[in-house]
Formats: C-alpha cells, structure tokens, sequence
C-alpha cells in the first residue's frame, strides 16, 4: 500500500494520485528549508472520493470541483461559490445561527446544501488552489472567513468568535472563524487558497508569526494571538500587528492576500 | 574557471547547476523568443534557491510565488511592510526611514520601509498573479524600476527614488487635473558596497527586450516594469484618424498615451498592466512626441 503523505491515506500500488484527497502520490513533496510545505497541486482532473460520492478536480489557475453526489449524500457551502449544477439536485439551506452577529462580522447567514443524486460544481473568483483536508473523527480545523468552498455533510459546522479586542482590531483576520468538526464519521472539507497555499507543523509551544491577511487555516490546537511588531508603517501609525501562532498543530497560510493594513 | 553568462540576469553563472545561483532563472531550457525580439523571463523553478553574502532564499509556488530568505548574521533586507507574509520570532525587523515623506505620500508610495536582520527566516510575496524578477546587481550596476513593483532588496543595495518627469494635464481652469502615467516617481537601485540582490514582483508574464543606441519602442506606461538607467524615455502621444465618430463631449478626445523608450539598453514589461480610461483633452505634457494619423 502506498500512503499518501498529505492525508496519511492507504493506497492500492500503482495509483498515482490518492483516493482520499487527490494528491499526486508520484511526486516529491515541496518543502522549504524552514519546513513549509506546498499544498498538493491537484493534476487537472484528478478525482478523489469522500462517503459514496465523487470530486473532480478540473483546471489549475482557478480550479473548479466538480462533485457527483450519491443518493445518500449531501455537501454545504456558501452560495455564491456555485458554478453550475444538475437540475434535479435539490438545494434547502442550513441556518448557521447567531444571526446578528454573523451579520456584524459580515458572514452569510445562511449556507446551502445540496443533496445527491447529481452533479454540482463549485469555484472562488480569485487565482488559486483547492486544499482538500479529509477530516478524521474528532478533528477540529478553524478555517479563515470566507475561504471554505465546500464540506461533505457529516461535517459539522459552526463559528468561532476571536477572543480579545487587540485581535479583533488589530488582528485582521475579522471577526469570527469558521470551525468544521468531525464526530463520529470522517469528512471531507475543501478549501480555496489564493495564490499557492502552504502548511506548516508547529510542536508545542513553537511560535510563527504571520501576516493575519495570508492566515487560511489552523488546527484548533494552534492558539492564534495578535502580536504588535516594534515598527511603524506610517506617520500616524504605531505598531503593525501580526498573527503569533502557538503549536501544537497545523498552520496553513495563502501567498496573495489583502494586507489588513493596506489603506 | 567556466566563462557561462546566464543570459537572464547577465551575470557569470554556475552552468552545472539546474537554476542560475544569482537570479534562479533556469539554466537547462531553451531561451523563449517571439519573433520582435522579447525574450520571455522564465519562472523560477519552484524550491529553487538563490545566494547572496552569506544568505539564501528560496522561491516557493509558482501562482504567486513566496521568497523564503534564510538570513545569516549581518545580513539583512529591506521591504515594504504590506509584503511580509511570515517571520520567525527571531529576525529582528525594525524601521528603515525614508527621506522625503510628504512627497511619498502624496505620490501613494510606502512612507517606511522594514529591515529585516539575520539570523532568522522570513518571507515575503505579493498580492498578485505573476512572478518574481530576481536582478543581482553588480557593484555600481544601478536599475530604474517603475513604482509599486520592488518586492525587497540586500542591505548593501542602496534605493533612491526620483521624479518620473511623464506627466500630462487634462482640465481647465480650477478643474485642471495632473496625471502621470508611469506614477509620480521612479525607484532607482544600485549597488554601492558589492554585488547586492534585488527581487521585483511582475504581475502576469515578464518579458526582456534589448535595446541598440538610438533604436526606441513604445510601450503601454504600466506595462513597463524595469530598465537599465541608460535608457531614456518621454511620452509618445498618438490620434488615430477620425472616420466621422464624434465624442458628444466637447472635452473629451481619442488617443493613445505611449512611453517611448530609447536605447541602449535592457527594458523590461509585465503583461498585466492598468488601462488607461480617461478621454479627456490633454492642454499641457511633459516632453511629447505626437502623431495624428
């Protein structure tokens, strides 16, 4: 068996790229000397599988996931990241709760499911890459506002506020995080990274700080905290802020951002 | 001793590595030209590394790439804060100032600049599709680079900025409005104490032209991304014919705005560029040639 070095998925020989994420298993893996590794570039229509249905990964400046749901299965995502889909899916929506305050931190209300059998496929509007993150049970992943495409329908779902004012001024990351759980089945979240997406494993108590724009992902382990940097970054402003992540866990960050200081 | 040049950053060059060690440009792929002479700037390899002083850097992704800088003791880099992506707690990152304040700031240009000192790592990248220019300069070498485009710089690359002197004026009266088409100013880059290392950022595809002495070009104003300092260059400012169309707006006109370019000397564009959208009558320029067709 081959095991993929993304997911940790077991794979029959002779497959090229895994089963469970889509990672092309015949190649090196891309890490820098200080130890971030490149996301996975999914081969242009490599396909990949997660309950009883399908993704299709299709493109590769701004790719598209094509999913052809099983009868027994359902995936969610925001609306507009909807590109086309079969007319007999049915859609219905999930209210995601805390109304006002999603409103306040200016995330949808509202998420769609979609409900096999049928084929639906889902894009962002930006250069970049989808980051597919089985989800084992008992995982829990935080995941930067607006940057979730979609999830399979045994992920559960909420949000997380950022704790402390300092953060939530200064930390540019906004105001709530999504927070995708798995309990007693696996899932399947896919991600769209601007630009390339990299990922780093802190050990406990190893610190990185990051530019909050660039911040994508983090394993609910990582303790993120907005860190004032001794530098100005104009006349009237004292202090750039960055987002110190403390291991243990997993970082992944996008290289094209809007930085949250840029006027 | 090998005699290799790479044909990218004009420098001698490892020809038995698989990248250029000075600009990462690929060493073992055939030189990409169009048929009008513009060479094509390959990307860099992704993971490849480029030395400088004692320090290394690594080009990460190829979408948008990431410079990673493994810096040594007493080396360091400048850079504009709204690129760093990430830093280890141990760089010391502290403030480089800048003369010329009030003028940068009216022009939109970044007011401070961060120095970043070794030992530690940090990287950097920017907000766009494209590439990074990596440009080794020679001691002395100096090189114009258009606004907005320097990504960082080694410490011993000395940055001074200037007035681009292309401008025009539309308007009347108190309504009268400045555009520059190149930006207000123009960052110049040369190396005083050594070989130094500078990186741009082209948005899109990057592409290399070679000028001779007195042989000139015309480009769009955002589209150029860097020069060599011998080349010079003013407005070019061109009517087409007009086949009976008439604007309904007494102040509006249709032309085109060009930089002409004048060698000797490298020039370099980027294909992705702003576009120039007003239509209204220029009443006064910088030095100009004009042709109504």
């Amino acid at each position: 068996m081959i095991q993929c070095r993304w997911c940790q998925a077991q794979n029959q020989p002779g497959t090229t790229s895994c089963q469970t994420c889509g990672a092309p298993l015949d190649e090196k893996d891309k890490v820098s000397d200080s130890g971030w590794r490149e996301a996975p570039r999914l081969r242009d229509m490599t396909e990949f599988q997660f309950s009883g249905s399908t993704c299709q990964v299709e493109g590769e400046l701004v790719p598209v996931a094509e999913v052809a749901l099983h009868p027994r299965d359902g995936v969610y995502f925001e609306h507009h990241v909807l590109l086309w889909k079969d007319e007999s899916v049915p859609l219905s929506s999930l209210n995601t709760g805390g109304g006002m305050k999603r409103t306040i931190g200016g995330m949808p209300h509202i998420v769609t499911v979609a409900n096999g059998p049928g084929r639906i496929a889902f894009s962002r509007d930006a250069p970049g890459e989808l980051v597919v993150l089985p989800l084992h049970p008992g995982m829990e992943l935080d995941v930067r506002e607006h940057a979730f495409l979609v999830a399979s329908h045994s992920v559960q779902y909420s949000f997380v506020r950022i704790k402390g004012l300092v953060n939530l001024l200064h930390g540019g990351s906004g105001m709530y995080m999504d927070r995708f759980v798995t309990a007693g089945a696996p899932g399947m979240l896919l991600l769209h990274g601007n630009g390339n997406v990299l990922q780093r494993t802190l050990q406990p108590n190893e610190k990185i700080l990051v530019e909050p724009g660039g911040f994508l992902y983090k394993d609910s382990s990582v303790q993120m905290q907005a860190a004032q940097m001794p530098l100005k970054t104009g006349h009237l402003r004292h202090g750039m802020y960055l987002a110190e992540m403390t291991g243990p866990g997993r970082v992944g960050i996008q290289s094209m951002y809007v930085h949250h200081h840029a006027d | 001793m090998n005699t290799y040049i790479c044909r990218y950053c004009r420098q001698p060059s490892d020809p038995n590595s698989p990248t250029c060690p000075l600009c990462g440009a690929p060493v073992d792929i055939r030189s990409s030209v169009s048929d009008s002479g513009w060479v094509e700037q390959p990307a860099i390899k992704d993971m490849a590394r480029l030395q400088f002083g004692q320090s290394h850097l690594q080009i990460a992704g190829t979408t948008v790439p990431v410079a990673e800088f493994n810096l040594a003791p007493n080396d360091w880099i400048y850079f504009s804060h709204h690129v760093l992506l990430w830093t280890d707690p141990a760089t010391r990152l502290t403030n480089m100032p800048m003369r010329g304040a009030w003028n940068r700031k009216m022009a939109g240009m970044p007011l401070i600049m961060v120095e970043g000192r070794g030992p530690g790592h940090l990287a950097l990248s920017d907000n766009h599709a494209g590439e990074v220019i990596a440009l080794p300069l020679q001691h002395g070498q100096q090189i114009w680079v258009r606004e907005h485009r320097f990504l960082c710089a080694t410490g011993n690359i000395r940055y001074d900025w200037y007035p681009s002197d292309l401008w025009y004026e539309t308007g009347d009266g108190n309504d009268r409005e400045m555009h520059y088409p190149m930006g207000q100013f123009g960052d110049v880059f040369g190396s005083h104490e050594g070989p130094g290392l500078l990186l741009l950022h082209a948005p899109g595809n990057a592409f290399i032209r070679d000028l001779q002495p007195g042989q000139s070009l015309l480009v769009q104003p955002s589209a150029l991304l860097y020069r060599d300092v011998s080349v010079r260059m003013s407005l070019h400012l061109e009517y087409p014919r007009n086949m009976g169309f008439a604007f309904w707006h007494p102040r509006w006109s249709y032309r085109s705005i060009w930089v002409r370019l004048f060698g000797p000397g490298r020039v370099a564009v980027q294909s992705v560029y702003q576009r120039p959208e007003d239509t209204e009558i220029i009443v006064n320029h910088s030095y100009a040639t004009t042709h109504h067709w």
